[in-house]
């Protein structure tokens, strides 16, 4: 039999019990040594290891290999662990948790009146930053709003043609704008109205802007909601399309000064334009091994308790010696500063590496979302993204 | 000028841990009177990462001084004066 046969379950089985746990846990570390990173890129390719191994991806062997584990799981902020996927897989769900997945957020100003001294393009682009909030089901069923090309580019205006939006997606409606109106006046406080006179308190010596004036700070839960059309139903009671943080600093003014202006929220992607994207961060690392291989014990143990970021490594008495010995304790609290690698005293006592399949990402969302819900929309969308590059591999198969 | 609304590098929403920052550093905390640390504060409210830190820490709130040039206020004093 050529050596390039595929192997039967009996020779599979065998190879495998060849492959000591140790040997196996090996494969899948990064080395990390004083001067270089070796063994970098993942070797779960067929043929990695020679024709004797059967390297073929399995599906039972991968959802076996495969872990989620939260370690926290906060609204805005959640941390978990991916075991088990390649790198490309992991850096997917980033990209597209990133850059994906669509949120609200005021893409139009349309401004009447601005006296205050934050120009209007700068106040149209902070107002654009603003994450926004509103029932999920309504926010599921609101259509895109395809923006209208520029005249004088011909490029833009073949691309808006190609593409299937009806036509309809181009006007601003119901089931595609979401408005949001500002109108704020800043004056002096009046006895009458606020029952504290302003002026005589600024004559007075009073300084803080909020006493002397009503209205000296825009935050941004004066917008206003105006559902239109469809969008009452949606959109009632506690659905109401809100920003998540209800004391974002918009603009200040003073007395006399006014702002009026009215928004057009639509649906976007982060692809397009960072006030889109879901998160705040989305990232992960490699889990760091921290391997002692000889024994660090007395003096020198906690001096290599010390080249670590607290809590990494722990001190133990050594039960045979009764000496303290320093042993591993929370390796995902490590940075991999590689400063115990600077000491010649632990010189071939230890090795550091990181884990090659064992991503720790932290996810956190501006608020639109919940931060656990991000990630499997990630996984949704990766799979739907699968799903139409097959089918275009159908269709180029057979011709069409 | 005045507090961007989110961080630069990252996104964060900052613009709300602005005035809440102000405070914190400004106002004594125990019964000595001393005052919170920057660093302190900005653990309090959430910005752990250095890019957020920087956003707050450095940041001159010069539209504080550009608020004293009002036209329409010098108006309304002059307005008060006439009557």
């Amino acid at each position: 039999m050529p050596s390039w046969a595929p192997l039967t379950d009996d020779q599979l089985a065998e190879q495998r019990r060849g492959l000591s746990e140790e040997q196996l846990q090996q494969r899948r570390i990064v080395n990390i040594n004083s001067e270089t990173v070796t063994d970098v890129s993942g070797t779960d390719i067929p043929g990695h290891y020679g024709p004797g191994q059967d390297d073929t991806w399995d599906l039972n062997r991968f959802a076996q290999n495969l872990k989620i584990d939260y370690h926290q799981n906060k609204p805005n902020d959640a941390a978990f662990s991916l075991i088990g996927v390649d790198a490309s897989i992991a850096n997917a769900f980033r990209r597209i948790m990133l850059a994906e997945i669509p949120t609200l957020a005021i893409e139009d100003v349309f401004i009447f009146d601005n006296t205050s001294i934050i120009q209007d393009e700068v106040l149209a682009h902070r107002l654009g930053l603003i994450p926004l909030t509103g029932g999920k089901a309504g926010l599921d069923q609101l259509g895109w709003f395809k923006k209208p090309p520029p005249k004088d580019d011909y490029a833009a205006q073949a691309m808006y043609d190609q593409d299937d939006l009806p036509a309809s997606a181009s006007t601003p409606n119901d089931h595609n704008t979401i408005v949001v109106s500002l109108l704020v006046d800043c004056r002096w406080a009046t006895i009458d109205e606020d029952g504290r006179d302003g002026k005589q308190l600024a004559k007075d010596g009073e300084t803080d802007p909020a006493v002397r004036y009503v209205n000296s700070n825009i935050y941004a839960h004066q917008l206003v909601f105006e559902p239109q059309g469809d969008q009452t139903k949606w959109f009632d009671g506690e659905n109401a399309i809100k920003p998540v943080n209800p004391d974002i600093l918009i603009a200040k003014l003073r007395p006399g000064q006014r702002i009026n202006l009215r928004c057009h929220c639509i649906k976007g992607l982060g692809m397009d334009h960072a006030k889109f994207s879901p998160v705040a961060t989305a990232s992960y690392r490699l889990l760091p091994s921290i391997d002692i291989t000889a024994p660090i014990v007395g003096i020198e143990a906690k001096k290599f308790q010390r080249c670590f970021p607290r809590g990494v490594i722990a001190l133990e008495k050594d039960a045979n010696s009764g000496e303290t010995k320093a042993v591993v304790a929370d390796p995902m609290k490590d940075t991999v500063s590689r400063e115990c690698l600077r000491h010649d005293e632990f010189k071939g006592k230890v090795k550091l590496g990181r884990i090659r399949d064992h991503f720790i990402f932290s996810v956190e969302s501006t608020g639109q979302f919940e931060s656990d819900e991000l990630f499997l929309e990630s996984v949704r969308l990766l799979k739907k993204k699968a799903e139409k590059f097959k089918r275009h591999l159908t269709e180029l198969e057979e011709g069409r | 000028m005045i507090i961007p609304i989110r961080c630069f590098s990252c996104g964060k929403v900052i613009a709300d841990l602005y005035e809440r920052y102000v405070q914190l550093i400004s106002t004594p905390h125990n019964d000595e009177g001393d005052l919170t640390p920057d660093g302190e504060a900005m653990d309090q409210l959430g910005l752990n990462r250095y890019c957020c830190r920087r956003m707050v820490l450095t940041h001159v709130d010069l539209i504080e001084k550009l608020l004293r040039y009002n036209p329409a206020e010098r108006e309304i004093v002059k307005l008060g004066q006439r009557q």
